[in-house]
């Protein structure tokens, strides 16, 4: 396949992830789980035989999701009362979510009321880190999801089926963080636009055959040399549990940034950490829930021992990028609690960033340009001048 | 009478409990009290969330709790200096107003360096300086149910000060209520949920040691606990006294009369206050008073308190004749479980109170508890209110209205509103939707459903 077709095969089942996740269960039988974003383990429902589809932000407008939801909510949450009350989620054959935030916890009780037939299980993971207890109880959390999924299908599932599911993730983790080098090192021209689809595509689909396809272009891109692209290095962070809108990311290229690295949950935030294949594998999850916060900090969580400023400008640093460009979700509690940590440190260090609020209705594309440029304007110069002052 | 009738009648005063007033001298003593604590040598915690200062109180900790701290400023309209300072640091208008307001004081501490707390309060008060000189802390306690908003406040407040200040978290989870077995307060869920808090509960009396240096003081606490109970009890009999008709006292008088079962020490006096409080209701039952001057509606309040506007909206309802005889906010909280508490080893009883407070229910079992009460309280509609910055609340409301629409038949209003953010508050929306239900309780009437 060629790298465009393969994107394109990302693209479909990333911007239709229920059709997709519909076809597949068709063609091969498989239960379909739905999880909310963020922390859920995909593993434990892929050793149990089914397919773990993390429930996405949809493009569509929402309508009769009004009725249910309050508009001083995320796009995420409106969106995903908006798809539980159309009758989106009627082919799943269950919900398993667990997460924290608040704004989530009033869609899950939503989306268990519009969907009585379903299994719509909560299964909530410790939000608190950095307790002696944080981890015992991630492993009880874990064990109650594994109880619920062997209670639907039937039967247990066996630790050698899940250590299997583990290693099957870890690779696609692998390969997926090989993209990001490749873009990083600036020696693969990949578009935001492409590695979010790239990494979207693996929270839907089946996730064998998203390794053979990513492998496929991994060996594309590391044959050919890609022409080292010129723009204003950047870095994107912020937006969680939805995906940024695309529009937003080939604006910023269009502008004349080139995205070099991420803090994304569609990007390197999902792909950071990879679960131990040893030993007992609900500990292995355990202890993964938490490293993972230590590798790229969450502002759903709290974590005496992470802090997301200091990540963020080690991050910078580490990928030569020149300014930061924030999208945060509006009405996002958590995000809007860490930003004034990460502009105050941003500014200690003369660091350039720029805050974009979105929305889940298409944010007026042209007013962004604007700012955007400006922004973009600002950092050139302010690295040319660093250039200089580094010669001098 | 038409509900819009009483619209344009000259300002109707709500009948208020003349013993909430009681409550004004044990709040102002608390808050010196907790001035004067650094200079006493005491150790001041700071926390948001439950009830959890019987623990700090038996050790003899003074405490701060966040929410009855903003909730202080904006009835003392100091509100507005904290939400700037905190606005300064870019801490958005959309966050929780309550965590805004509070962090906006962490804010301006911090500025003013470690000798925040030098002032007496009744200085501060005159300064019209509280916001800026609340006695900084000397540890955290998070113990925030349910809503994630909280537990970050916290968070923040501790990165706030630099991460040097000691902090502890319980994790309070979330009641789900899944399983068969699943029922109020009952069910394996509920179960292992109590004995994980109580868990907490216990290394949390040990780090409190650990700040305190000294060991702690069981009896002491099993002494709070049985003025906690007791005065929780008393409060429980207070407003099921309210079943009368016309109601004697409302859902606003019973948010003034939440300090007592919040903040205030366990000791004697809550327990005298609510058996003041008490007798009073009684009086007025005898004497056929109630705390509207014509009860022609009962009304139930969902949703957390409008600060800014207590009085105003107790006011304006009983401008339409209606009376807000109960609410999730007042019933469903506070020590409203007082009976699981057995005062030698409170902990569970304590656990279990803090797992079925107002917001940590899922909706299912929020609404049975709902229900329950509108039928108890013979209520004729329900009045939503919709608090933009907090979520928590907010969230089962579109359920909450479903429900008691179709299983009662009880028309809903849904309101916008803050708990200390005046600015979200639009009263033209208020009067109508709130007169549309009423109308609609008028025409329920008409033809016959209701009683
Ligand atoms: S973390 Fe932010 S984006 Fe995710 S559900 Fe919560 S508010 Fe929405
Ligand atoms: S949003 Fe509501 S429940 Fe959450 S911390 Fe603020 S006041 Fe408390």
């Amino acid at each position: 396949m060629s790298r465009d077709a393969i994107f394109s095969a990302f693209e479909h089942a990333a911007e239709q992830p229920l059709e997709s996740a519909r076809a597949w269960k068709q063609a091969h039988g498989t239960p379909v789980v739905g999880s909310f974003p963020m922390h859920f383990p995909g593993e434990l429902a892929h050793a149990a035989g089914c397919l773990p589809v993390i429930l996405q932000e949809s493009q569509e407008p929402i309508t009769v999701g009004h009725g249910m939801i309050y508009p001083f909510y995320c796009g995420y949450t409106r969106s995903v009362v908006d798809q539980a009350c159309k009758g989106d989620y009627d082919f799943l054959d269950a919900i398993m979510f667990g997460d924290h935030c608040v704004q989530v916890l009033g869609a899950a009780d939503v989306v268990r009321a519009k969907l009585p037939n379903t299994r719509v299980h909560f299964y909530q993971l410790i939000s608190s880190m950095s307790d002696p207890w944080s981890l015992g109880r991630a492993r009880e959390t874990f064990l109650l999801l594994r109880e619920g999924l062997e209670e639907m299908i039937g039967h247990p599932i066996a630790d050698d089926a899940i250590h299997a599911s583990i290693q099957l993730f870890n690779q696609n983790r692998a390969l997926l963080r090989r993209l990001y080098d490749l873009r990083r090192a600036g020696t693969a021209n990949i578009t935001a636009k492409q590695m979010q689809l790239a990494v979207k595509s693996s929270m839907v689909m089946d996730k064998a055959s998203h390794n053979a396809l990513l492998q496929q272009l991994l060996d594309e891109l590391e044959s050919s040399s890609d022409r080292q692209q010129r723009g204003v290095r950047v870095y994107l962070s912020g937006h969680f549990c939805q995906a940024p809108k695309l529009g937003v990311l080939d604006l910023i290229e269009d502008c004349g940034g080139i995205v070099v690295d991420d803090d994304l949950y569609h990007g390197t935030r999902y792909i950071s950490t990879d679960v131990s294949e040893q030993g007992d594998p609900i500990s292995a999850l355990a202890e993964w829930y938490l490293a993972r916060n230590l590798k790229v900090p969450c502002p759903t969580r709290v974590d005496q021992n992470a802090d997301w400023e200091n990540y963020l400008l080690k991050a910078m640093e580490n990928s030569n990028a020149q300014g930061m460009i924030v999208l945060m979700a509006k009405f996002c509690e958590p995000h809007m609690y860490y930003y004034p940590e990460i502009k105050e440190a941003f500014e200690r260090h003369n660091m350039p960033h720029l805050l974009i609020e979105t929305e889940h209705e298409l944010t007026a594309l042209e007013g962004l340009r604007t700012r955007i440029e400006s922004f973009l304007e600002v950092v050139k110069r302010q690295a040319n001048a660093q250039a200089r002052r580094v010669a001098a | 009478m038409n509900a819009l009738d009483a619209l344009g009648a000259s300002p109707v005063k709500a009948n208020r409990l003349k013993t909430s007033s009681l409550n004004n001298k044990m709040v102002n003593d608390y808050w010196t009290d907790v001035f004067d604590a650094k200079k006493n040598g005491r150790l001041v915690c700071w926390y948001e969330g439950v009830a959890i200062n019987p623990l700090m109180q038996a050790a003899d900790i003074a405490w701060v709790h966040g929410e009855a701290w903003s909730a202080l400023l904006a009835a003392r309209n100091g509100e507005e200096t904290a939400q700037t300072a905190a606005e300064g640091r870019g801490y958005m208008k959309e966050l929780c107003s309550y965590a805004r307001t509070h962090i906006g004081c962490g804010v301006m501490a911090q500025k003013r360096g470690a000798e925040a707390s030098g002032s007496s309060f009744a200085d501060a008060l005159g300064a019209n300086q509280l916001g800026e000189r609340v006695p900084a802390p000397d540890m955290f306690i998070s113990a925030y149910p349910y809503c994630s908003t909280g537990q970050q406040w916290d968070e923040m407040l501790f990165r706030l000060f630099g991460k040097k200040i000691p902090i502890f978290n319980i994790s309070v989870p979330w009641v789900w209520g899944n399983k068969k077995d699943a029922t109020y307060l009952g069910g394996a869920e509920f179960k292992e949920a109590t004995a994980f808090m109580v868990r907490q509960l216990r290394e949390c009396i040990k780090f409190i040691e650990e700040q305190t240096g000294k060991k702690y003081n069981w009896d002491k606490l099993s002494e709070i606990m049985h003025y906690t109970k007791r005065a929780g009890q008393l409060r429980m009999e207070a407003m099921d006294l309210c079943i009368a008709k016309p109601g004697p006292a409302s859902f606003f008088d019973w948010t003034t009369s939440l300090a007592p079962v919040n903040f205030i020490p366990g000791g004697p006096a809550i327990v005298d206050y609510f058996e003041q409080v008490k007798a009073e209701i009684e009086q007025r039952i005898a004497d056929g008073e109630g705390s509207v001057p014509n009860e022609k509606y009962r009304l139930f309040w969902d949703g957390i308190m409008n600060w800014n506007k207590i009085g105003w909206l107790a006011n304006k309802f009983a401008g339409y004749g209606a009376n807000m005889v109960a609410g999730r906010y007042t019933h469903m909280g506070f020590w409203h479980e007082w009976d699981p508490i057995d005062v030698k080893d409170p902990l569970e009883g304590m656990a279990i109170n803090y797992l079925v407070c107002p917001i940590n229910l899922s909706a299912p079992l929020m609404i049975e508890e709902i229900i329950k009460l509108c039928r108890k309280y013979e209520i004729d509609g329900v009045v939503l209110h919709a608090a933009r910055t907090c979520r928590a609340f907010s969230n089962p409301q579109y359920l909450i209205a479903d429900a008691v629409q179709k299983r009662l038949g009880l028309p809903v209003a849904m309101i916008e509103g803050d708990m200390v953010d005046e600015s979200f508050y639009k009263d033209e929306l208020v009067n109508s939707r709130v007169e549309a239900m009423l109308e609609a309780i008028d025409g329920r009437r008409r033809v016959g459903i209701a009683a």
